[in-house]
């Protein structure tokens, strides 16, 4: 110990005094569920929020909750977000471009005979299956969601669409019982159930106080407005789809794939549409098959895609009535727990006319 | 689509951010308050930090810096924890073991010094508690300081030199007594 007043100033200079303050209250290490479920949480928060221009007082969540993949109901783009798929593909049994160019042009003359039209009164009822991923540290899982949408002959009536997360899971990573014995809340659901109605599909609108059908359609969310001014010429259309797709997504071959499957994946294409995308997507260099019989849930189709920047794209087309089945997302570098060739976002679409709002079809 | 992409770029980089900071902000938080404040208070600085991510500016300095920034404007909600935390440590020994100490001498002085220091810290002002261990603590300099409070960077020297002096006061009274 330091004897007079010159040795205690020495004693804590600046450097003492900061290992003296870095010895008192070492704290321990975060708790590691903890660390795991704050981050999911943040997760969860930040795929409903928007970034805000002035700061916001914000909670500390209080529930402990999964990260959903696609977890916002907040915007209809959200919804469609890219989710994962427990299904792995063969990554090196593509078909050459040529072929691709062939078959795909070769649906779309088969698709130009489908399209069945509405009468007043009835409704295109849209069924979407999508297997949206919940994750939380190691664990992963698939887990079933549908999409019901009954669309009227008049998009400015009331539409209606009908959320459920239907409790079939299929784990990517882990098993149930290991998440379980971990602790993890699986049974929590994640995504948005329920009921929703409004002129045009604009399910939101009232909720952020817009007026309804005010929104310009786009390729995401198109209205017949938007569907009807798409050029059916294969040239003019590809060239839209290059305008439109420029500077966007990770790689300007792989978003055209992207945007067609947006468009298509709505079930509002009309038949003659359809077949122009199938052939501007053949006009897309490097597309491939990369499935000549690709499975989506018992559903067989091609699978025409592109890949870039360790995945791919595919959208899946019925051979026989040029119809669309679906389109896969799969990642071909492999991505922390998932290897790869694990299918990543995977949808299956179908359509039927049926007669009132909220009747599901026959059979 | 391109909404989404770039979402989930966003989504990336948070998680990055996370993975990359949580443990350290947790470790600063829950010493100055307590390990399930510490909790609560890690996600919420994610939160904001995701909320103001477009005002973030990597020209003013590094997203570690700018973490314990928010974190440090976070804590001033918490200051009567924070206070009952500095007299639980004033009244008792600190743990000085560790091997940062290799001489037994700079040990005991350490482990004595303890409930002096905390008794000291427990004494500054808010503000100059916040940049004393923002730099003792969170190993941050005073020029990252300044950028993540938002303050002059003469002031944040000052503040620090201020509270320098003060404990190195106290400790000398203590020593005397």
């Amino acid at each position: 110990m330091p004897e007079n007043d010159d040795n205690v100033r020495d004693m804590w200079s600046e450097d003492e005094l900061d290992r003296a303050l870095a010895a008192l209250q070492p704290a321990e290490d975060i708790d590691e569920r903890a660390y795991h479920r704050a981050k999911a949480e943040l997760l969860v928060a930040a795929g409903g929020r928007e970034p805000a221009q002035e700061p916001v007082r914000t909670a500390a969540p209080k529930r402990r909750r999964w990260a959903w993949w696609a977890a916002s109901a907040g915007t209809v783009a959200a919804m469609v977000a890219s989710v994962l798929v427990v299904q792995t593909v063969q990554l090196d049994n593509a078909v050459p471009s040529a072929a691709a160019v062939e078959q795909l042009n070769w649906a779309a003359a088969k698709a130009v005979s489908v399209d069945e039209p509405l009468a007043p009164g009835q409704y295109r009822y849209i069924a979407t299956h999508a297997w949206w991923m919940a994750s939380m540290n190691e664990y992963s899982y698939l887990a079933e969601n549908l999409l019901e949408t009954w669309v009227p002959a008049d998009e400015k009536q009331d539409w209606l669409w009908r959320r459920d997360v239907t409790g079939a899971r299929k784990w990517v990573s882990g098993t149930e019982q290991e998440a379980r014995e971990a602790g993890f809340p699986i049974d929590e659901a994640g995504w948005p159930e329920g009921e929703w109605r409004a002129p045009c599909g604009d399910w939101f609108a009232e909720e952020e106080g817009r007026e309804p059908c005010a929104t310009p359609g786009s390729w995401q969310v198109p209205n017949a407005e938007f569907l009807a001014s798409l050029p059916r010429d294969t040239d003019e259309l590809y060239d839209r789809l290059r305008a439109d797709t420029e500077d966007r997504g990770q790689d300007p071959d792989l978003e055209m794939v992207v945007y067609v499957a947006d468009v298509l994946r709505t079930g509002l294409v009309p038949a003659d549409l359809r077949a122009a995308l199938y052939r501007a997507l053949a006009k897309v260099p490097g597309l491939q098959i990369t499935e000549q019989v690709a499975n989506l849930d018992g559903v067989h189709g091609t699978a025409y895609g592109i890949s870039a920047k360790g995945q791919r794209h595919d959208v899946i087309v019925d051979p026989g009535t040029g119809q669309f089945i679906g389109e896969r997302q799969v990642t071909e570098e492999g991505y922390e727990n998932l290897p790869a060739g694990t299918v990543t976002e995977y949808t299956s679409v179908t359509t039927a006319v049926v007669p009132a709002m909220g009747v599901r079809p026959q059979g | 689509m391109s909404n989404v992409n770039v979402t989930a770029v966003d989504e990336a980089a948070l998680t990055r951010l996370y993975d990359e900071h949580a443990r350290d902000l947790h470790h600063y938080l829950a010493r100055r308050l307590t390990p399930t404040v510490a909790d609560d208070l890690v996600a919420e600085t994610f939160l904001v930090a995701w909320e103001q991510r477009a005002r973030y500016d990597p020209a003013r300095g590094e997203p570690r810096a700018w973490l314990f920034g928010i974190a440090t404007n976070l804590l001033r909600r918490h200051a009567r924890t924070e206070a009952a935390t500095l007299r639980a440590l004033a009244r008792s020994a600190t743990r000085a073991d560790r091997a940062e100490y290799p001489d037994v001498a700079s040990r005991v002085d350490a482990a004595r010094a303890g409930p002096a220091l905390a008794a000291g810290l427990a004494a500054l002002r808010r503000e100059e508690r916040d940049v004393l261990l923002l730099v003792a603590w969170a190993g941050l300099r005073p020029a990252e300081i300044a950028a993540a409070l938002n303050l002059d960077d003469r002031t944040v020297r000052t503040r620090l030199h201020r509270a320098r002096t003060k404990l190195r006061t106290r400790l000398k009274e203590d020593h005397h007594v």
